[in-house]
């Protein structure tokens, strides 16, 4: 064990070079203007409140409308509950740029519904609903699932109400998970960047995207450090207490679980709707509402004949797989070291808890001569995508029983054998998962995209983007068309990696 | 294990990417297009090879240089326009350029060592289909806006992130006085003006044309021809118009730049007078919406539909350099907060 956590060099060492170094880079630049003097602001203060509010709003619904669908999925068996299962992992997997698209397509101008949210604060929280919705019931569903079946038993031959039971049996008994849920819906909703700069507008953005101000267009880089400072801070702790949550949830299962059942009665039935049609109006519709308006876009669909479209996709598969080898050794690497580490584990979320523009500018002034090249940016997709891989293995490291590699041990097995013959057959399908996050992450990707950008290396987003930025009908549909492309190649990636995955281990697979 | 193997290909995949030659490193704003051709051509012609780097809109991009100017991170700079050539100036990121004259005359020059390419301007556009079925007259001034008739009507991009958002600023204050463009801008708050954060969403989000609640959208006097040309359907009168008011045009004069430090010196001259060569003068104004700036030029025909502005109303680039800053500091004020 302890010669494994020599392998968090590795981690560490881009940790430090591609998003520590550039951070301390840029707030050296303007520590000479750097003071606390930026909490007195009213402006800063709301943005600050604003972006608080609007995490913990979050948190608040997806509790809300989470658990009953986790109930209903961890206790009823029926048909189409595994594609239910699967449909709730899409929005995970899909690229904000397209989620904002979706939601826009819903809501936005000519959107679907005919509601115009925009200038709302409820365009950004149901974008963030529908990204972190998923997270909570996957997590919750686990917690209610792996409940031991003797204390629900117990509780029912003693005469409790199913009302009862939930509350005090239930609910307290996966209460780790889901605020292992919650920690981390926060943490991605506070240090929100691309949801928020799109769906926000001027009044709801988040303190990141006021960062973002700061730095690009008000070279303000003091208080740039300041708030960025303070980002880092709160994420932190919400990391922190994600990764102890995480070491207790190893713990193995006792007791035999409860078998899920057929639902009976029009109560059960009625729920079963109830957290399908949550399901299908949180995590489905925007999807849905691309792709319907894709399908109008008619003329648009020629976009598909451009070289340029072709040009595009070609380096989105080629970064994507560059990434996704990056991302599975500093994964495999950092999963190994982190194992049973609250240090370690809370590190892995250092990609998302600092600030994307000040890591970009940072770059810049670390490494000029590399501003363009493709070393750095591979590197920031392999930045942005392995803690997907590194966080989902170690769990699954994690819960190997212990006697197990004791035995292959025992049996003369050297620790590589032991590992390759061993470990990495029992985690494969937390590896897989990891990798279809990843892959995700960097089909998706758009803020490094941005700003380390070469027009020959033009991604689909960054394609996407493009077309958004001009004028005429035309543009904007094919912006929606290409929308449509990027979501299908992100399902596609989701597919070919998570689809071959056993099905024993769908209810204790994270 | 399938994903082994799997991992394994895509790391050797990974080592087979080779390093690269040394470039001429251009660094341009996010809507810097030339058509793909033209620029093989050049590199052809030169043996050149051009390295562009787009670092996103023009103001952030002056900031990037300045950021790193101790180390720059390219040699050529284009898109720097007339509001941005003050800073530039100050901050000394840009080194004077010794191109000699080829002969033909440019429209309109750049302070600071800046070479023009292009122009063009920022103005009022109105969706024709919405002021006709509302029966509405179009305003005749600004100060019309600010009358409730005109209540909600507006969208604008903020000076603080946004090139024409501040020249829509500057023209204002040029035109009317710093002390009564302010109060104009608080009456035009009080009416209901919507601020965005960029041109993007304020045109193709909130413009009413695009499916959004306002008809009139601060843009570019190339819209109506753009429109044109990028319409599903072929159409023969643009359905969006301008509306020159005085106060409300701003002319940008855009330009390319040698980076102080930069490297390849001479091969960056070479770029900049590509950029002014008779191709690249006629290409850029489909590819950029821009006037070229080279005198001889003929017009593409579609530009037709966008009449250049008789007037307009922008302050120099000196007073821009000397007050440009505190003036969106206030606006930010007097608007926003």
């Amino acid at each position: 064990m302890r010669s494994t956590r020599v392998l968090a060099l590795l981690p560490l060492a881009l940790l430090l070079s591609l998003a520590g170094a550039p951070l301390a880079r840029l707030m050296a630049e303007g520590a000479g203007t750097l003071s606390p003097a930026f909490l007195f602001d009213p402006y800063y203060r709301w943005r600050l409140l604003w972006s608080f509010t609007q995490a913990l709003a979050t948190c608040a619904l997806a509790l809300l409308f989470g658990l009953p669908i986790a109930w209903a999925l961890a206790r009823f068996d029926f048909p189409g509950r595994r594609w239910l299962m699967r449909l709730m992992m899409l929005p995970f997997v899909m690229p904000t740029l397209v989620a904002a698209m979706g939601v826009l397509a819903l809501f936005g101008p000519e959107g679907v519904t005919g509601v115009m949210g925009q200038d709302t604060p409820w365009l950004l929280l149901y974008g963030n609903l529908f990204y972190n919705l998923p997270l909570l019931v996957r997590s919750a569903q686990e917690g209610f699932a792996r409940l031991p079946a003797s204390r629900i038993m117990a509780a029912r031959t003693l005469g409790a109400s199913p009302w009862r039971v939930f509350w005090r049996i239930e609910l307290p008994g996966a209460l780790p998970w889901v605020c292992s849920a919650l920690c981390l819906v926060f943490l991605y909703c506070f240090s929100g960047f691309g949801l928020a700069l799109i769906l926000g507008g001027q009044r709801y953005a988040t303190v990141e995207v006021e960062i973002y101000t700061l730095v690009a267009y008000e070279l303000n880089l003091g208080d740039a450090s300041a708030l960025a400072l303070t980002v880092l801070a709160i994420t932190g702790l919400a990391a922190l207490g994600y990764a102890w949550l995480e070491r207790i949830l190893a713990r193995p299962l006792r007791g035999m679980a409860l078998p899920r059942s057929a639902p009976t009665g029009w109560r059960q039935y009625a729920l079963l709707a109830l957290a399908m049609g949550l399901t299908a109006m949180l995590a489905l519709a925007p999807l849905a509402a691309i792709a319907w308006r894709a399908l109008w876009a008619g003329a648009a669909w020629q976009a598909l004949a451009d070289p340029e479209v072709w040009g595009a996709l070609a380096n989105t598969a080629r970064f994507t797989a560059l990434a996704l080898a990056g991302a599975c050794v500093f994964g495999l690497a950092h999963a190994f070291a982190m194992r049973r580490s609250v240090l370690l584990g809370t590190l892995a979320f250092l990609p998302y808890a600092l600030s994307p523009i000040c890591v970009a500018f940072g770059l810049l002034l670390l490494y000029p001569g590399l501003s363009a090249s493709l070393v750095l940016l591979i590197g920031a997709y392999t930045l942005l995508a392995y803690p997907f891989i590194a966080r989902g293995l170690a769990a699954s490291l994690d819960a190997v029983p212990a006697h197990l590699p004791q035995a292959a041990r025992t049996l003369g097995a050297s620790p590589w054998r032991l590992t390759w013959r061993l470990l990495l057959p029992l985690a494969a399908p937390a590896l897989r998962r990891g990798m279809a996050f990843a892959a995700a992450t960097a089909l998706g990707e758009f803020a490094v995209t941005l700003f380390l950008s070469r027009p020959e290396w033009m991604t689909l987003t960054t394609l996407i983007y493009q077309r958004l930025g001009r004028p005429g009908a035309m543009n904007q549909d094919s912006a929606l068309v290409l929308s449509c492309l990027l979501m299908l190649l992100a399902m596609l990636a989701f597919v070919l990696i998570e689809w071959q995955r056993e099905e024993a281990r769908d209810a204790g697979g994270r | 294990m399938k994903f082994r193997r799997l991992c394994l290909a895509l790391s050797l995949f990974g080592v087979a990417l080779g390093a690269q030659a040394d470039s001429l490193r251009v660094i341009t704003h996010s809507s810097f297009e030339v058509s793909k051709p033209l620029l093989a051509d050049f590199e052809k012609q030169t043996g050149i090879q051009v390295e562009l780097i787009k670092a996103g809109d023009a103001g952030e991009m002056l900031n990037k240089l300045i950021l790193t100017r101790a180390n720059p991170i390219a040699d050529v700079v284009f898109g720097l326009d007339n509001s941005l050539a003050g800073k530039a100036e100050e901050a000394g990121v840009i080194a004077p350029s010794t191109l000699k004259s080829d002969g033909r005359k440019a429209r309109y020059s750049l302070p600071g060592g800046l070479v023009s390419t292009d122009y063009g301007y920022v103005t009022l556009v109105y969706d024709k289909a919405w002021f006709a079925k509302h029966n509405l007259p179009l305003p005749k001034s600004l100060a019309d806006l600010t009358l409730p008739a005109y209540r909600d009507l507006l969208v604008v991009e903020n000076p603080a992130t946004s090139s024409p958002g501040q020249a829509f600023l500057f023209s204002t204050i040029h035109a009317m006085g710093e002390e009564r463009a302010f109060a104009f801008w608080r009456k035009l708050r009080g009416n209901g003006v919507k601020v965005v954060k960029d041109w993007g969403i304020a045109y193709n989000t909130d413009f009413s044309h695009n499916g959004g609640g306002r008809p009139i959208v601060l843009s570019y006097a190339t819209d109506p021809a753009a429109e044109v040309a990028f319409s599903k359907v072929k159409i023969t009168e643009s359905p969006v118009g301008t509306l020159p008011l005085p106060g409300a045009v701003y002319q940008q004069i855009e330009g390319a730049g040698l980076i102080q430090g930069g490297h390849e010196r001479a091969a960056a001259e070479k770029f900049i007078a590509f950029l002014r060569s008779k191709p690249v003068q006629q290409d850029l104004q489909t590819q950029m919406w821009m006037y070229p700036v080279m005198q001889g030029t003929p017009l593409a025909p579609v530009f037709s539909f966008a009449k250049e502005p008789a007037a307009h109303q922008t302050p120099s680039a000196q007073e821009i350099r000397a007050k440009g800053q505190d003036w969106v500091k206030r606006w930010t004020q007097v608007v926003l907060k």
